[in-house]
């Protein structure tokens, strides 16, 4: 069969038209069916409507509302998140149809500002018990009964109502001033969040909330001088067990399972547990009523939120310094680490190269976060090093394994001949390495080292398990007061771009001054 | 001096040198040839202690430097290499290139090296390069500034290892001549090439490698005239005579092209004499020949005199007497027979082949 040129065309014109109408119906019946989907209900408006096959419900991975949500909604399916401010977000966003938490947390934020979400009436469970965790090996003696008696105290002379009052009625959100243990016994390490309004946040870049006011009248009281260390609601059992901290002021629930491996004081705060879902009447009016005008207003407002308020951008740009401070030193280290492991191990010799295979192996084979973790709870438990220490060893050794590896290939790639070459000429082994081999080889390294700068950057978000503030941290730390989850995420962003491009800035001028003679002689070669 | 005692280099699975015995006197110009494999290159690669000696001793100026403990940079400095694929420095231009070892090693000061250094470029006919990068060069102009870099640290022996293998046939010519120049500096000089017609011309001693050792040592004449021994001989006639066997139908025609290229190359035969062979060798073959001859294999033998007597084409084959004047393609014959000086044909039932048709070009 032959087809002439024109009905060719035709043909194919006919098939495009074909496939857009195809297209066009696809997408159609895509929107038709989300927001069929998403007019399913007209909401939650009862926990019986909860306990169904299908329905999904967020708890968070650190919290202890699993197992109400496993004995009340036995047919639902629990989800597991780990940002609180995300989960109310992808409630708001339908992504869950429910999110169960302490109830004072959530109405916090719906008051906040948090849209396209409501509480139900309802609470669930007994409540949970909040109180003061204490590490069972601390070196502080009778640490809990010192607590027990302080809380005792402080609840005869009506001073645990002003502060329950205050933070968990009232919602001031103003810290007294409380003065410092003048000539300490001794020194207490208390464990915190910062991310959990009312009980222990940021307020005007300080630490505030119930608890944190209860360590500070705690120390006053015990004469002690106070240190908090911030971690994540995974991380911190783990420093407290490990003897990282002394106690936990964090209000962390009573269970079975915590008691096991810490202890705990009388209970500080019953926490009624309560159920987020859509507010789908409020979302669907906010959007209509939305717009361009409207965008920028909210963007306005995020933006005010995030950075202004409470000079916020003095948290964003600490943890951007911090961030770079342990980028740039785990580069340092790292590269002389690599640089000295390449030299021991190029002449050949067996014990040394097995060695470092392994350890190359060894850091590559693992998750950044799982060896960070490895290195702080398990390695360096027992030395009170600090989590930025422990980051910049962490880092040091993933840099220092990826410049191995980045040194071993670009020196493959300069060939053998030129190192018989330089031996023909009277080179030893060291001097052709370094004047002959090694300038060759550092052109191949390079793009490769330049990226591994880049990527180390960006891993350096995980460090937050370890109690340091880093960019990333301060995001979460901001998201839970601002309760904006899309704002200060891109902000984050913005900031890693930046540090990125920062680094490889000093890495070029590196390199340009590193090579400036041959450049000049080689441009000047016409002369 | 060199002298090379019982040397034999292993490895795991092959034996290139098994017992090696040579003296080299100082001032010798010493040709290295023989089949692949034979061990040419790492013998020289030894004594430049790139390749440590399982076995034997290599003696310079009297002393072992084999022996464990003894420093091989000592006796690196007296020798120089120019391999096979140049190994330039890449980073440096050619002046740096030169300049580089003589700062590093000689510690002469940078004036000094730089006077040297152009000296030899221009000795080697580059002094115009001295800017230039490796990457920019020809392989010839390359490898004639290898030798320079050598020379610069004014070594007593300068060993070549197949210095012209891995260059086009247009450049085999500049860096032969540069040797060729060298060969009066009156430093001993070990050369492994497969050019043979080169080795004759420049060495005053020839080592013809085989079965891990030195089979035949002689002068050029020697191995090339009158060789004693029957692999020399076999190599050697190898080298005069090209032979290609046409044995089938799916006979490799380009293939046999370029065998006769590499042939008249390396014989120094002039373009037109080769286009002429190729000539008798395609008409003998596809066009008089092969459509009678459908099953038979036949031997083409080139032999080029050298001495003005000519270049012969044999055409060999069995079976019954063929005479191609006779039968056969009686044009294409005409046309062969009007390009040659003579074309004749014999027969002889007797001999391994009984037919021959004999073409003097």
């Amino acid at each position: 069969m032959t087809v002439k040129r024109n009905d060719y065309r035709g043909l194919v014109r006919r098939e495009r038209g074909r496939t857009f109408v195809l297209m066009i119906l696809l997408l159609a019946s895509a929107v038709f069916f989300l927001e069929a989907c998403g007019r399913k209900d007209e909401g939650i408006t009862s926990l019986e409507q909860l306990n169904q096959p299908g329905v999904r419900i967020g708890v968070a991975t650190d919290s202890t509302e699993f197992s109400i949500v496993e004995k009340e909604f036995p047919k639902a399916e629990i989800v597991y998140t780990k940002d609180l401010m995300l989960s109310f977000t992808s409630v708001a966003q339908g992504k869950l149809d429910a999110f169960v938490n302490n109830r004072l947390n959530m109405e916090l934020a719906i008051r906040n500002g948090l849209q396209g979400v409501r509480l139900l009436d309802a609470t669930i469970g007994d409540g949970n018990v909040g109180a003061v965790a204490i590490s069972p090996v601390t070196k502080i003696p009778n640490l809990k009964d010192q607590i027990n008696e302080f809380l005792r105290e402080i609840e005869k002379d009506g001073t645990f109502d002003d502060i329950r009052e205050r933070w968990l009625v009232k919602h001031d959100m103003a810290m007294p001033d409380i003065p410092e243990a003048a000539d300490p016994k001794f020194h207490l390490i208390a464990a915190t969040t910062g991310v959990s309004e009312p009980f222990n946040c940021y307020v005007n870049g300080e630490l505030s909330g119930y608890d944190i006011e209860l360590a500070r009248r705690f120390a006053l009281w015990a004469g002690a001088s106070l240190e908090f260390k911030i971690y994540d609601y995974e991380g911190i059992i783990a420093a407290a067990q490990a003897g990282d901290v002394d106690c936990i002021f964090a209000n962390l629930y009573v269970t079975d399972e915590r008691r096991q491996v810490l202890e705990f004081s009388d209970p500080t705060y019953v926490v009624e547990v309560g159920v987020m879902v859509q507010d789908t009447g409020s979302h669907g009016a906010a959007d209509q009523q939305g717009g361009i005008a409207h965008f920028l207003v909210s963007l306005k407002e995020s933006f005010l939120k995030t950075f202004i308020r409470e000079d916020r951008w003095q948290l964003f740009a600490s943890g951007a310094v911090t961030t770079l401070l342990l980028t740039m030193l785990s580069i340092l280290f790292g590269t002389l680490m690599g640089f000295a492991l390449f030299m021991i191990c190029r002449r050949g010799n067996r014990v040394a190269n097995a060695l470092t295979r392994f350890f190359v192996w060894l850091i590559e084979g693992m998750p950044v976060v799982v060896l960070l973790m490895i290195l702080y709870y398990i390695v360096f438990s027992g030395t009170r090093m600090s989590g930025t220490m422990v980051s910049i060893i962490t880092f040091t050794l993933i840099f220092t394994a990826a410049v191995f590896n980045m040194l071993k290939a670009g020196v493959a790639a300069v060939g053998t001949g030129q190192m018989e070459a330089a031996y023909s000429l009277g080179y030893t082994d060291q001097k052709a390495f370094f004047r002959i081999i090694l300038p060759q080889a550092i052109p191949h390294v390079l793009p490769s080292y330049k990226s591994q700068v880049k990527a180390l950057i960006k891993a350096t978000a995980v460090v937050g398990y370890v109690a340091v503030q880093d960019l990333t941290k301060i995001g979460d730390i901001v998201r839970s007061r601002t309760y904006e989850a899309f704002f200060p995420l891109i902000a984050v962003a913005v900031f890693y771009f930046l540090l990125a491009g920062l680094l490889i800035f000093i890495v070029n001028r590196i390199e340009i001054r590193a090579f400036a003679g041959r450049r000049a002689r080689k441009e000047g070669r016409d002369d | 001096m060199i002298e090379l005692e019982h040397l034999e280099k292993r490895y795991p699975n092959a034996v290139p040198l098994k017992d090696v015995n040579a003296v080299i006197h100082d001032g010798e110009v010493i040709s290295i040839i023989g089949p692949s494999g034979t061990g040419k290159s790492t013998l020289i690669r030894c004594i430049d202690m790139l390749e440590r000696p399982t076995g034997g001793r290599i003696l310079l100026n009297g002393e072992n430097i084999c022996a464990p403990g003894y420093d091989v940079i000592k006796a690196r400095r007296k020798m120089g290499m120019v391999f096979q694929a140049f190994h330039l420095f890449g980073h440096l231009n050619v002046i740096e290139n030169i300049m580089q070892a003589q700062i590093d090693i000689l510690k002469r000061p940078k004036n000094e090296a730089y006077e040297t250094g152009i000296r030899l470029l221009r000795r080697v006919g580059l002094a115009d390069k001295e800017k230039n990068y490796p990457d920019e060069l020809s392989g010839g102009q390359q490898q004639r500034i290898a030798i320079a870099r050598t020379l610069a640290m004014d070594p007593e022996v300068i060993l070549f290892d197949e210095p012209t293998s891995a260059l086009d046939p247009t450049m085999v010519g500049e860096v032969q001549s540069v040797i060729r120049d060298l060969t009066k500096m009156d430093k001993t000089m070990l050369i492994v090439t497969h050019e043979l017609n080169f080795a004759r011309a420049i060495s005053s001693r020839v080592f013809y490698m085989d079965q891990g050792g030195i089979y035949e040592d002689g002068t050029p004449e020697q191995i090339f005239e009158n060789p004693r021994r029957d692999l020399t001989k076999r190599f050697v006639r190898k080298f005069r005579v090209l032979e290609l066997m046409i044995d089938g139908p799916y006979y490799d025609f380009a293939g046999a092209g370029g065998e006769i290229d590499r042939y008249c190359l390396q014989n120094d035969i002039s373009t037109h004499t080769k286009y002429r062979i190729r000539l008798a060798f395609e008409e003998l073959t596809s066009a008089i020949l092969r459509p009678v001859l459908d099953h038979v294999p036949i031997l083409i033998t080139v032999e080029h005199s050298g001495k003005g007597a000519g270049t012969e084409v044999n055409a060999l084959y069995g079976g019954e007497r063929f005479d191609p004047a006779e039968r056969g393609d009686g044009f294409s014959y005409k046309v062969l027979q009007s390009t040659v000086k003579s074309l004749s044909y014999h027969y002889d039932p007797d001999a391994e082949h009984a037919n021959t048709v004999r073409v003097v070009i």
